[in-house]
């Protein structure tokens, strides 16, 4: 009877392992990080794991893109071929070549978030452009761009000619391409505003030191400095420094609302950056997939500028009434 | 023998010099004079110490770099990894600044270089495997330790002691300052043609690159006279990465990426030979001034940056073809 007994009980245990072990399946979230070695995607990880923490049943792992689109494309196929996640967060190397595998990746089922920049062939469009995909957490590039462009035009009246520098990534990434285009056409119309020169700083205060120098051996007389990164600025700083041209007068406007920064600001050596928040979308991208997983409904689209409640453009008065900011990436 | 085509020029002296031999003798020398006669004509901002000051500042760490790799690609080698180590030198010269002793720093990157360097030479002899092949995997290994010193993020370095070496000048009068930078270039520079030029060590350079095997018989330690090409050029990466940093006050993980290939065009655009057994550094040292000069023509003039890699091309193919036009006839 025991005997019996006992293996009734042993057949009723392995036939429910299966059932128990689903119910304690945690939610896998596979993040490709454009780099892994950068400090803008350092703290979009570090969101993605905040994120994964605060629900408690959720295993996170960081994939390296190495800033190569066949690199994160051959990634995604992987993740569909191995079965081991339920979603995949990207920040994406190639807004259109990845598309086609993120479509896939949703057809096998996986929950598929975009941070920084949306997937699809237009990088204005937030809403998802590839079927299935769950969420964008970015910002328009072209509201930035425009918002910085704004910024620069507000300082310059009164001034004829205002010579302006614009500091770009580089114009072969759509994105730099887009705002590069957004910037000048917001310019445009201002008949005293003249863009006397484009410099790309390749997101390199190296690279920006080079070209910036370069510039103001053509331009010594620059009224501002229009940046996408605030790594360029550090270029441009020492650039003004070594020819011994005063900062001061000059404006100077950046874009990522990093560290580094957000301290020059405060010492009122830059003038402005446009926010960046690289912890929030991680944050976001994740917990929203967290959510969709466990059924819930979620948004298409996360702007997390919007939900910082910060301004767009922070600026050293903002900075100073609010002492105790910290931005979310080092730089 | 002390450059490319040493025997050449002796065969030139018997018949003369024909428009041909000069041609593939200075090719690189004519392209930059032009290049300097067109920027002068289109920008009245080109032609000034100050501007070509400016160049030969902000090019000094390739000058370095190419310098020290010319040795290594007339010994026979070849160095993918320059632009790795250049990286892990600065990011540590930042770290040991900001924690240790900003002067201490200086020391350690050419240091730390050296060491990096030698490796890469002994586990080329050792093992006996292509020096392309060992310096691609060593770049991998190198890059990763500088992510690691940073951890992908930047190093601030805000130490007047330690920017000297970047941004200090010594005024030289008239108006006219140039960079502490510069100088240590110009020395590095002299020191690297006297060793190849008028030393034992130079000539076996030449020999091991020319053919080994005679060298080897010859009595020369080749083995020990690769590694030394290889142990200065991850020297000369360190020295370079420390006077970037020093002058950004900021180690970056990702300095120094594609520098490895923008030190190999200008050698080779200079005409040293990438078989090995022949060039000079003079040659590379004009290869990097055209390199520069392109970079800075281009931003001077506010050209589109969409030309900006294929001019560079453009002139890289032709001065090479001048040089190859040359050597067929």
């Amino acid at each position: 009877m025991t005997k019996k007994f006992l293996a009734a009980l042993l057949i009723a245990a392995t036939a429910l392992t299966p059932l128990a072990a689903m119910a304690q399946d945690p939610i896998r979230l596979a993040f490709l990080a454009a780099s892994s070695q950068n400090g803008y995607n350092d703290a979009t990880w570090q969101g993605v794991q905040a994120a994964a923490a605060e629900a408690g049943d959720v295993q996170v792992e960081i994939f390296d893109g190495e800033f190569n689109a066949a690199t994160q494309y051959a990634q995604v196929e992987d993740i569909i071929a191995g079965g081991r996640f339920d979603g995949i967060i990207v920040a994406p190397n190639d807004t259109v070549g990845i598309a086609t595998a993120l479509e896939e990746a949703t057809k096998a089922g996986l929950l598929v978030a975009s941070v920084l920049f949306p997937v699809g062939p237009s990088l204005t469009t937030m809403t998802p452009q590839v079927p299935g995909l769950t969420v964008t957490v970015a910002s328009d590039p072209t509201i930035g761009a425009t918002a910085q462009a704004n910024e620069v035009i507000k300082f310059c009246e009164g001034k004829d000619p205002c010579n302006v520098v614009i500091m770009i990534g580089q114009l072969q990434f759509p994105f730099d391409n887009l705002r590069y285009q957004t910037m000048v056409d917001t310019l445009k119309p201002h008949a005293n505003i003249k863009v006397v020169a484009t410099g790309e700083g390749s997101y390199s205060p190296d690279a920006s030191l080079t070209a910036f120098q370069d510039i103001i051996q053509a331009n010594p007389k620059i009224d501002a400095v229009l940046s996408n990164a605030d790594q360029h600025l550090l270029g441009v700083e020492i650039a003004l420094n070594d020819a011994g041209i005063p900062i001061e007068p000059i404006y100077l406007i950046g874009g990522g609302l990093n560290a580094i920064t957000v301290d020059k600001i405060k010492e009122g050596i830059f003038d402005a950056t446009l926010s960046g928040y690289p912890r929030s979308e991680g944050y976001y991208a994740a917990q929203t997939l967290i959510k969709a997983k466990k059924g819930e409904t979620v948004p298409n689209f996360i702007d997390p500028a919007d939900l910082a409640k910060n301004p767009l453009v922070v600026d050293k008065a903002w900075l100073d009434a609010n002492p105790d900011f910290k931005a979310e990436w080092e730089g | 023998m002390t450059d490319a085509t040493a025997k050449a020029p002796m065969a030139r002296q018997r018949r003369g010099w024909s428009i041909a031999d000069i041609v593939r003798e200075y090719g690189v020398l004519l392209i930059i004079v032009l290049l300097l006669v067109v920027l002068t004509l289109l920008s009245d901002s080109f032609l000034t110490p100050r501007n070509l000051l400016n160049i030969l500042n902000q090019s000094t760490p390739l000058f370095i770099v190419s310098c020290a790799l010319t040795l290594v690609i007339i010994g026979g080698g070849f160095d993918l990894s320059t632009g790795a180590i250049f990286g892990v030198a600065a990011v540590s010269a930042a770290w040991i600044a900001l924690n240790v002793d900003p002067y201490l720093a200086m020391v350690a990157a050419p240091l730390i270089g050296i060491v990096l360097g030698t490796i890469n030479g002994v586990i080329i002899t050792a093992f006996n495997v292509h020096s392309f092949l060992v310096t691609l995997a060593t770049s991998l290994v190198y890059r990763g330790m500088a992510i690691l010193v940073t951890n992908g993020k930047l190093i601030p370095v805000r130490i007047d002691e330690f920017a000297w070496l970047g941004r200090q000048k010594l005024d030289l009068g008239g108006g006219v300052a140039v960079n502490v930078a510069v100088i240590v270039m110009l020395v590095f520079m002299a020191l690297i043609m006297f060793i190849l030029n008028r030393t034992t060590l130079g000539r076996a350079i030449y020999a091991v690159g020319g053919n080994e095997e005679a060298a080897l018989l010859s009595g020369i330690r080749t083995n020990l006279v690769k590694i030394i090409t290889f142990a200065f050029s991850g020297g000369a990466a360190g020295l370079a990465g420390v006077i970037t940093v020093s002058r950004l006050s900021m180690g970056e993980p990702q300095a120094g990426t594609g520098l490895e290939f923008e030190a190999i065009a200008a050698v080779i655009l200079g005409g040293t030979s990438i078989m090995g057994g022949a060039g000079a550094i003079w040659r590379s040292m004009a290869g990097v001034l055209l390199l520069a000069l392109i970079g800075n023509g281009f931003n001077i003039l506010n050209v589109n940056p969409f030309f900006k890699d294929l001019t560079t091309g453009v002139i890289i193919v032709l001065a090479v073809a001048l040089a190859a036009a040359g050597n067929r006839r």
